[in-house]
């Protein structure tokens, strides 16, 4: 008897032991009204894989003498689907966290909830911020029933991706750049069957793309823009005034879904495109399995990112071409429209009187100090400024802590927080280096004014017109796919039967709500 | 009735009751448990029947009586859906569990301890891999382009085949890969079980001369048969879970004719779209639905003499 | 497992200690046959996509050739960067000591709260036996979902706490019901017996049953910990601070990275390539259960059930 009880009292203290710690809060602590505010933020990390900032990271001590703010950090969970799990559970709980990174479709359902609180009333109390970040696009593009429910703060640059081809194969094979989506298909046809990269192996192909989605570039997605912008039918709607409306209504996107067939159907694009996610497609690339494609200039040309290419094939360079122009001459990379990140408020927070504290925050982040420290880190430990003033990552006493080195991610997790785009930081990001094997000089920075420069179709604000319903953008997307499969055969008659059925579906009052919202708006061009 | 018979029963109710006294004691933590844990959350589930509002909460947001549930089973795809559900879940059942409990008696009877034991440690180890791993050793071995089987096919002449994007191939690598996964993690309570059969029983047989067949049909299946009754029950009850966490990982839009599940349904349409209430009724229309298979195969069960659940 | 009953040296059989003589028939031949290749080839199954996996996570970054040349690449030409990346991951430990006090936490609390609770549903005399059962049943099949747990853990003021990923998970009714029906397997006179003796229930439960039943704790417990170590869901729903992250958010962070990063031009890892970095991943957080189990196997042992009833 004794033996059990003994037992018994070990496994309760046991228990007890480890009770301690798995009902303990957190590492900072609620304080109350007296001290310093505690302001939650949600964000989202800069470098998901790397860790969040240490709770001896300088930048919370400062916030704390010098704004009087107790700031607890969350960091979101690095696949979108999971913040949008985790950001409406709490949301239905009402335990909205102060002050939080959503996406804008979460916002639309959020709103109605009287969840968030409006921010018109904050742009003038962060004067600094609000003209480097918040433009007139910006104050619109979270306006519901007009008031202003987000801080869009710039996200990445517009025009920053671009139909590149690998130069070497061209000249291997001695095609000229194609400017035509028949050259184009020509050529394609020579990287897959005519063994560009001649190692002797039939292990290549024209075009490589995955399937990236998002509501303003429907199926099949941002990669393959440059191919149905041939055919004037990029992105989701056409924003022009004379042609308002989604595209897929348009009788040219049947010869676009014709062209993408032959290209599956021939074997030119690399077949894993239905299974590859973007890691994958990436590695692709960098695999040389294929040699034409639409990528982000940092993506292709930051010096961590080329390098496994450049080790492969020391011989080998892209180039970037123009968008191929189809059957009537037109030529797009794609739609482009300004890509922001947007903060919300809670209601909850508002109503506690958080919301001047908050602006005081991020005020402080567009301020010199917040700008650097959570740009790059401390000077002299994370960066050093060049001649120019530039942050870069030379000169260190401690080159792992560079803030371009895996020590020097996690003082760095907030910055897009505090990026706008500005000189200053597409400068340090996009340095020039000189490859390590091929001893070539590459800039992303140069990539990317040489992206901007490409046709590019305006769709400002198309992100912003209303989504449909689950059941229908699975319809949607489905279809197409099992077009392009060849699930369903791609005839005229097909198409239009299926077309129908879209529209009685809701996809003719999708779009009719759609252009009347972007008349309404003035979005059209 | 007579009265005094009833009396009788009552208190002969009580005096059982009274009997196991010490019992009951035993049973209050885990039932505080239970009620607090798992009884709340069906309270809450009335948000089912109601337009849920945050800002209203659980008990102020307004009924709107089966509402969600006519949404569910008259949305474009409900057919489909379940038709899916169900064709995983049974598959699953029909396949992987019986491999288990093969695996399993293979393993207890197998002579060679190296290869016994290399297998045993080995089958359970794919249950680690998480789906998002499990997609990437998928894809290194069925992408059409490159996939080590493709491989494998060109080298014959064959034509590659897109495992993953094709219709008519998904649902079978669905069903092979959960099994192969998941098999070697299942059989591990039937082993438990089949090591508590005594081993008198395999003795008193092989006296009267039973062969490995005979001792297995005989011996070794009846006697985990309670076990294997317990798990196909418990799993009829949730036969429209269908692997929520395999599909979403593997599945793209060319082949979601074959791969929606009512989960993902869920998913896209109740969470990410604020539709709560929307979600809960379906977790309860899956609960219904489970209740009745349970029900009905409980009884049969009993009918055939088995150890039933209730 | 299985000791001597079959087949020694000499092809005869030793049955309990007589030594008596049974020659296997044909019929023993083709089953033993049979169930070797069975596990063979099932080895060559499961062994194929795991080894592409394990040589996957040593997959040097300039690596070029296909997955199934990957698969030969010689030992010596393995790169542990991928190892060595996430080991120097700031957050690694952190996030293992939080795993760990989950994993404690969490059998510990599940095992304290299923054994009395299987147990007592295993008693046949028990009155209110059926509709016991089907309280414990009716939860497991009308599953109301997430929002409906989740609005529970926030009123219980379990949010941002460690205790909230295993608490709403520390009885799992289908690992209630099997052990109930090891219970059950136990020869009721062992329990008459005790309770003859004069002990209470408590008492027999801890005299009695507990001992018999090391196995089956044992892989319950194994189950209990397994589904705890690799909880990701629940963990990302109710932890904020970034000091309570576990194990799995980690490394789904590391796995579903790409799908967010803006900021490409720096890369968190270095010199390994992201799919050695992910395979590398998923090993080291199954380790601890894979290090686990060969001890739980110990108590596998052939009938330790029965040994103390005769007849």
């Amino acid at each position: 008897m004794k033996k059990h009880f003994s037992v018994l009292i070990a496994l309760v203290a046991l228990l007890a032991f480890v009770a301690a710690p798995v009902f303990a809060q957190g590492a900072t602590e609620a304080t109350k009204a007296a001290g310093p505010t505690t302001i939650e933020l949600w964000y989202g990390a800069a470098i998901t894989e790397a860790g969040p900032p240490p709770s001896d990271w300088v930048g919370f001590q400062i916030i704390k003498d010098k704004l009087n703010i107790d700031l607890k950090l969350t960091a979101l969970p690095s696949n979108e689907s999971d913040q949008d799990v985790k950001i409406q559970a709490a949301a239905a709980a009402n335990n909205l966290p102060d002050l939080f990174m959503v996406r804008r479709d979460v916002l639309t359902r959020l709103v109605p909830q009287g969840l968030i609180a409006p921010v018109d009333g904050l742009y003038e109390k962060m004067p600094v911020r609000t003209a480097t970040h918040y433009d007139a696009v910006s104050k619109n593009h979270a306006k519901f029933n007009g008031k202003t429910y987000g801080l869009a703060d710039p996200g990445s640059i517009i025009k920053n991706e671009g139909l590149l081809i690998r130069k070497d194969w061209l000249e291997n094979l001695g095609l000229s750049v194609p400017t035509t989506t028949d050259e184009l298909l020509n050529v394609m046809r020579a990287f897959t069957e005519n063994d560009p990269d001649g190692n002797g192996k039939n292990d290549t192909w024209g075009y490589g793309s995955f399937q990236e989605i998002n509501n303003y570039e429907a199926w099949p997605g941002r990669r393959l823009e440059p191919i149905f912008g041939a055919f004037g039918v990029e992105g989701t709607w056409n924003m022009t005034a004379a042609n308002a409306g989604l595209s897929i209504l348009k009788p040219e996107f049947y010869n676009a879904m014709v062209y993408l067939k032959k290209m599956v159907d021939e074997g030119v694009m690399d077949p894993n495109w239905l299974a590859y996610k973007k890691d994958d497609f990436r590695a692709a690339w960098k695999q040389g399995r294929f040699g034409i494609m639409r990528e982000q200039n940092a993506a292709f040309a930051a010096q961590s990112n080329y390098a496994p290419f450049d080790k492969n094939f020391p011989e080998g360079e892209w180039m970037i071409i123009d968008p191929p122009k189809g059957p009537t001459g037109k030529a797009s990379v794609g739609p482009y429209t300004a890509n922001f990140r947007l903060y919300a408020i809670s209601a909850k927070a508002a109503k506690e009187g958080k919301s001047e504290k908050i602006a005081e925050l991020l005020e402080w982040m567009a301020s010199d100090e917040g700008y650097y420290l959570l740009g790059w880190g401390v000077e002299g430990v994370n960066y050093t400024k060049d001649a120019n003033g530039i942050p870069v990552a030379k000169n260190l006493p401690n080159a792992d802590l560079a803030f371009s080195a895996p020590g020097g991610q996690t003082v760095t997790q907030l910055r897009n927080m505090v990026f706008y785009n500005g000189d200053i930081e597409l400068y340090a990001r996009y340095p020039k280096y000189i490859t390590e094997t091929s001893k070539k000089e590459m800039s992303a920075l140069v990539v990317l004014r040489d992206m901007q420069t490409r046709t590019w179709t305006p769709a400002i604000g198309s992100d912003t017109l209303p989504i449909p319903n689950a059941d229908l953008k699975r319809f949607y997307e489905q279809g197409l796919s099992e077009f392009i499969t060849g699930k369903r055969t791609l005839t005229s008659e097909n198409w239009t039967k299926w077309l129908d059925e879209f529209k009685k579906l809701g996809g003719q009052d999708w779009n009719d709500k759609g252009v009347a919202f972007a008349k309404e708006n003035n979005l059209l061009n | 009735m007579p009265i005094a018979i009833v009396k009788k029963r009552d208190r002969q109710v009580i005096r059982e009751i009274k009997r196991h006294k010490s019992v009951y004691l035993l049973l209050i933590v885990p039932l505080v448990y239970y009620v607090i844990f798992k009884y709340v959350p069906i309270f809450n589930g009335q948000i089912a029947f109601k337009d849920y509002m945050a800002l209203d909460g659980v008990l102020g947001s307004k009924w709107i009586g089966l509402t969600h549930f006519k949404t569910f089973i008259s949305s474009y795809y409900f057919g489909e859906l379940l038709r899916n559900t169900l064709m995983y879940s049974v598959g699953k059942l029909l396949f992987s569990l019986p491999l288990a409990i093969i695996l399993a008696i293979t393993i207890y009877e197998c002579n060679r301890p190296h290869l016994r034991k290399i297998v045993q440690t080995l089958s359970y180890l794919p249950h680690f891999l998480s789906w998002v791993i499990m997609y990437g050793i998928l894809l290194a071995l069925l992408a059409p382009g490159d996939g080590v089987l493709n491989d494998i096919i060109k080298l014959f002449g064959g034509k590659p085949i897109d495992f993953l994007t094709n219709t008519n191939a998904f649902p079978w690598i669905v069903i092979f890969s959960d099994a192969w996964k998941e098999m070697g993690w299942s059989a591990i309570i039937f082993i438990a079980a089949l090591m508590g059969i005594d081993p008198s029983l395999f003795e008193a047989a092989l006296v009267e001369g039973a062969n490995s067949w005979q001792r297995v049909r005989y011996i070794t299946l009846p006697s985990i048969r309670p076990v294997i009754l317990i798990v196909v029950l418990l799993r009829l009850g949730t036969i429209l879970d269908a692997g929520f966490n395999q599909i979403f990982m593997l599945y793209s839009t060319p082949v979601l004719s074959v791969a929606d599940i009512i989960d993902t349904w869920v998913y896209r349409q109740g969470l990410l779209e604020f539709q709560f209430g929307l979600a809960t009724a379906v977790g309860l229309f899956k609960g219904v639905i489970g209740m009745f298979l349970i029900l009905g195969s409980n009884k049969l069960v009993k009918r055939f003499g088995g150890n039933s659940l209730f | 497992m299985k000791k001597s009953l079959f087949k020694n040296k000499s092809g005869y059989r030793k049955v309990g200690t007589a030594s008596v003589s049974i020659k296997p028939t044909a019929a023993d031949h083709s089953f033993n046959v049979l169930v070797d290749v069975f596990l063979a080839v099932l080895l060559v199954i499961i062994a194929i996509p795991l080894w592409s996996t394990i040589t996957l996570s040593f997959r040097p970054n300039d690596y070029i050739g296909n997955n199934l040349q990957g698969m030969f690449l010689a030992p010596w030409n393995w790169s542990t960067s991928a190892y060595k990346a996430l080991l120097g991951n700031q957050g690694f430990i952190l996030s293992f000591k939080n795993s760990f006090l989950i994993l404690i936490g969490g059998v510990a609390s599940a095992l304290f709260l299923t054994i009395p609770l299987a147990y007592v549903l295993s008693i046949p005399s028990l009155p209110g036996r059926k509709y016991l059962n089907m309280l414990i049943i009716i939860p497991y099949v009308f599953n109301v979902g997430m929002i409906p747990s989740y609005l529970l853990v926030t009123n219980l003021g379990l949010i941002d706490k460690l205790a909230a990923v295993f608490l709403p998970g520390a009885i799992s009714t289908y690992n209630c019901l099997i052990m109930r029906s090891f219970f059950e397997g136990i020869p009721n006179e062992l329990k008459e017996s005790a309770r003859i003796d004069g002990a209470t229930e408590i008492q027999v439960l801890m005299r009695v049953i507990l001992p018999l039943s090391k196995a089956i704790i044992m892989t319950i417990g194994l189950f209990y910990g397994v589904s705890f170590w690799n909880d990701f869901f629940h963990a990302m729903l109710y932890l904020n601070s970034n000091s309570l992250q576990p194990l799995p958010i980690l490394l789904r962070n590391i796995l579903m990275a790409s799908g967010m990063n803006e900021y490409v031009e720096v890369n968190a890892f270095g010199d390994a390539p992201i799919a050695a970095i992910k395979a590398a991943s998923v090993f080291m957080s199954a380790i601890p259960m894979v290090i686990a189990y060969p001890f739980i196997q110990k108590y596998f042992t052939k009938g330790t059930l029965l040994g103390s009833v005769k007849g």
